[in-house]
């Protein structure tokens, strides 16, 4: 619960930047499209990290409990992490279809 | 003039004249009339020609008592894919293996020969190479389903009950078509991103470590080819298996 109210008070603490945008226009808009795309691609490969950690973790339990079933526990596993790393890739792809 | 590899500049020395004929029968005006053929096609091309050699020459020294390396090799892969889609599809999964051979072995020689220096990866180079895989899979495993089942195949998309079916039938071919997209999105990605990671590095660190992304692209193609070829049997599983 502190930590959230810690939270909260550094996000507000925050908002004082916002006069930062009444300074004059830029000769040349911002590229948003640049920025964002750097935050979602870092959201994508950290939740895409999270996911097939515990795909791995999984996998590395249910091998050392049952090594009988190793090649079932291997085709799962693989199959997993490659499906989970493709929706990482996807939004490679949106970026480079959509920043110039 | 789009930039060419040595193999591109050569086939479109000599036959950039009848692919442009060829291509204005379908009404289609090239981009460049002087190099019709692009880098992707071109190396398509060369993968076709290696392909069919390789296979030629082990045609040609096939022996029981003295088998030597190479068809250690083929017979190596026909029994992993055999004994996989076996595992996957159940009974009368050999008549598959062909098929799935076959796109493995391409998939994997057209990923792996982006590492040698003066040709280009066709399934990074563009993303149609990899669609084509992906929409040949997908008439492949329908026409399977229609072959094995007959016109009942349809009964596959009505979902677990009949009075679910006008919500289940758009839901399925929307899925169904769902899997070209990612099968194409996959394997492009994976090899476009490794090029990219490559040449990033490269551009930080001229030397050496460059040779460990490299090290890593050969991994990701053979994952990649796997995948493929796996995800094509797991398909196939839903379109062909019933349950005796």
């Amino acid at each position: 619960m502190r930590t959230l109210s810690y939270m909260f008070m550094a996000l507000a603490a925050m908002c004082f930047a916002v006069p930062a945008f009444a300074q004059g226009g830029a000769t040349e808009p911002t590229n948003w499209v640049a920025i964002t795309s750097g935050f979602a691609m870092a959201i994508a490969s950290a939740v895409c990290g999270l996911a097939q950690a515990k795909a791995t973790a999984a996998a590395a339990e249910g091998l050392a409990r049952n090594p009988a079933a190793r090649p079932g526990i291997q085709l799962a596993l693989i199959l997993g992490l490659a499906l989970i790393e493709s929706l990482a890739l996807y939004t490679l792809v949106i970026i480079f279809a959509k920043v110039k | 003039m789009p930039e060419q590899l040595w193999i591109t500049r050569l086939l479109n020395h000599a036959l950039a004249g009848p692919v442009d004929a060829l291509l204005r029968t379908f009404h289609v005006s090239p981009q460049h009339p002087k190099a019709p053929i692009s880098n992707a096609a071109a190396m398509q091309l060369l993968v076709f020609v290696f392909l069919v050699i390789v296979f030629a020459i082990v045609r040609s020294r096939l022996s029981v008592e003295n088998p030597g390396p190479l068809q250690h090799i083929v017979e190596g892969v026909h029994g992993f894919i055999n004994s996989q889609s076996e595992e996957i599809i159940g009974h009368h999964s050999s008549e598959f293996t062909p098929y799935l051979a076959a796109l493995g072995y391409y998939i994997l020689v057209s990923n792996l020969i982006g590492l040698i220096p003066g040709f280009e990866s066709p399934t990074g180079a563009s993303p149609s190479v990899p669609l084509g895989c992906a929409i040949l899979s997908f008439f492949y495993y329908h026409a399977q389903g229609f072959k094995h089942s007959g016109v009942g195949y349809m009964k596959h998309f009505a979902g677990p009950m009949p009075v679910l079916a006008p919500l289940m039938v758009p839901i399925e071919m929307i899925s169904h078509l769902a899997r070209v997209l990612s099968l194409t999105i996959r394997l492009y990605a994976n090899m476009f991103a490794g090029d990219m990671v490559t040449l990033v590095f490269f551009s930080l660190v001229p030397l050496g470590i460059p040779i460990l992304f490299l090290t890593l692209h050969i991994g990701v193609s053979f994952l990649q080819t796997y995948i493929f070829v796996l995800l094509v049997t797991v398909y196939l599983q839903g379109a062909v298996a019933t349950e005796h």
